[in-house]
């Protein structure tokens, strides 16, 4: 009898445990969900229409800058590259990944290839012709699934990441996961909280006017909970988005993306 | 020396003689406002589009002030009664000499 009651309790303590984790749980598999899913029909339409998707300023002068010449060969991305319709297909996929053991990101990518084989400068972050490039490259990967390559190496950079973003930080101690695993869906503010999976990047935000990168977007949540927000290209910023790509491995991207 | 820069525009090519057709036109501009300052505290002088006009087969349906509230990359959708074939001109003009146009043909069907 007692025994019976020591396994009843049991399984109810079981239950509830199950329960907490459930609600504590990241979203996985079919309940993830892109954030273009949280938008209203306005903000959907303005990234379906491509004629009306801001979005499309920035790919058009990216295929701008990738047929100009750069530096004293006057070699433009095309002279390698070619048609970046054919050879960028799924290319931005499969960012961040290691190049020769360092974690970079598709910009570094483009600027490794302006500094050294067109031996042209260094585009600064953010700056308008780099978040051109990078939206023109990764549009070409647009509707294809997030596709990392795990290997060991890069699954220690993820693990990095990921302790990132259990990590809390700012002055409202707060950690990615707080919001964006624990209480995704609920409300901040009035608008709903995303799960902050990244198929949308370079995104237009229509609150920045402009299109961006997700580093721009990891700085803005840091400013936003009052932490000293990690340097453009640092080690952890990138080891963030890296930990983002593998949780939303096989979403399809949206580049150019429209977010309010 | 003038500034100009992409436009996009949602308009059909054919239509029926009466029909009325929505056009959505979208220009790439930063709209600076003139109220903000950089981190040193100086203004940001303004650059704006400052007046859109459309013009269908030589004669003006539609025309917009903008002003510095106007958000960057300025949409603008209206409606217009078709009555002929005719080329569609859709022109803004800006602060620092800025000019953009763009035309599209409409066909009476």
């Amino acid at each position: 009898m007692s025994l019976g009651f020591a396994l009843y309790n049991c399984f109810f303590a079981t239950l509830l445990s199950l329960i907490s984790l459930g609600v504590l749980a990241d979203a996985t598999g079919v309940a993830r969900q892109s954030t273009y899913e949280l938008m209203s029909p306005e903000n959907r339409a303005m990234q379906d229409n491509a004629q009306a998707n801001p979005g499309l300023f920035w790919v058009l002068d990216g295929k701008a800058l990738w047929d100009q010449p750069e530096g004293p060969n006057k070699r433009s991305c095309a002279s390698c590259h070619g048609q970046a319709e054919q050879s960028m297909k799924g290319v931005a996929a499969g960012f961040p990944k290691l190049r020769a053991k360092v974690l970079t990101t598709l910009e570094e990518q483009i600027n490794d290839c302006r500094t050294t084989k067109q031996q042209s400068t260094s585009l600064a972050h953010e700056s308008k012709p780099l978040v051109a490039l990078t939206t023109f490259v990764a549009n070409q990967s647009k509707g294809m699934p997030i596709d990392l390559n795990s290997s060991p190496e890069l699954m220690a950079q993820i693990d990095a990441g990921k302790k990132l973003f259990d990590t809390r930080m700012g002055q409202l101690n707060l950690s990615c996961a707080n919001c964006h695993a624990e209480r995704a869906g609920a409300k901040l503010a009035g608008n709903a909280i995303p799960q902050a999976h990244p198929t949308s990047y370079p995104q237009y935000r229509l609150e920045w006017q402009a299109v961006g990168t997700l580093e721009r977007r990891l700085r803005n949540c840091m400013i936003g909970v009052r932490a000293q927000a990690y340097a453009y290209d640092s080690q952890e910023l990138k080891q963030l988005e890296v930990f983002l790509a593998w949780r939303a491995r096989g979403m399809l991207l949206e580049t150019p993306g429209v977010r309010p | 020396m003038s500034k100009t820069s992409r436009t996009l525009v949602t308009m059909p090519s054919e239509a029926k003689q009466g029909e009325i057709i929505t056009i959505k036109i979208i220009v790439q501009h930063d709209m600076e406002s003139g109220f903000r300052r950089t981190e040193l505290g100086e203004v940001v002088p303004r650059d704006i589009i400052r007046s859109f006009i459309c013009t269908y087969a030589g004669s003006e349906i539609f025309k917009a002030e903008l002003h510095p509230g106007t958000g960057a990359n300025p949409l603008i959708s209206f409606t217009t009664i078709v009555t002929q074939t005719g080329l569609f001109e859709f022109k803004w003009q800006g602060d620092n000499d800025y000019f953009a146009s763009t035309s599209q043909q409409l066909t009476v069907v």
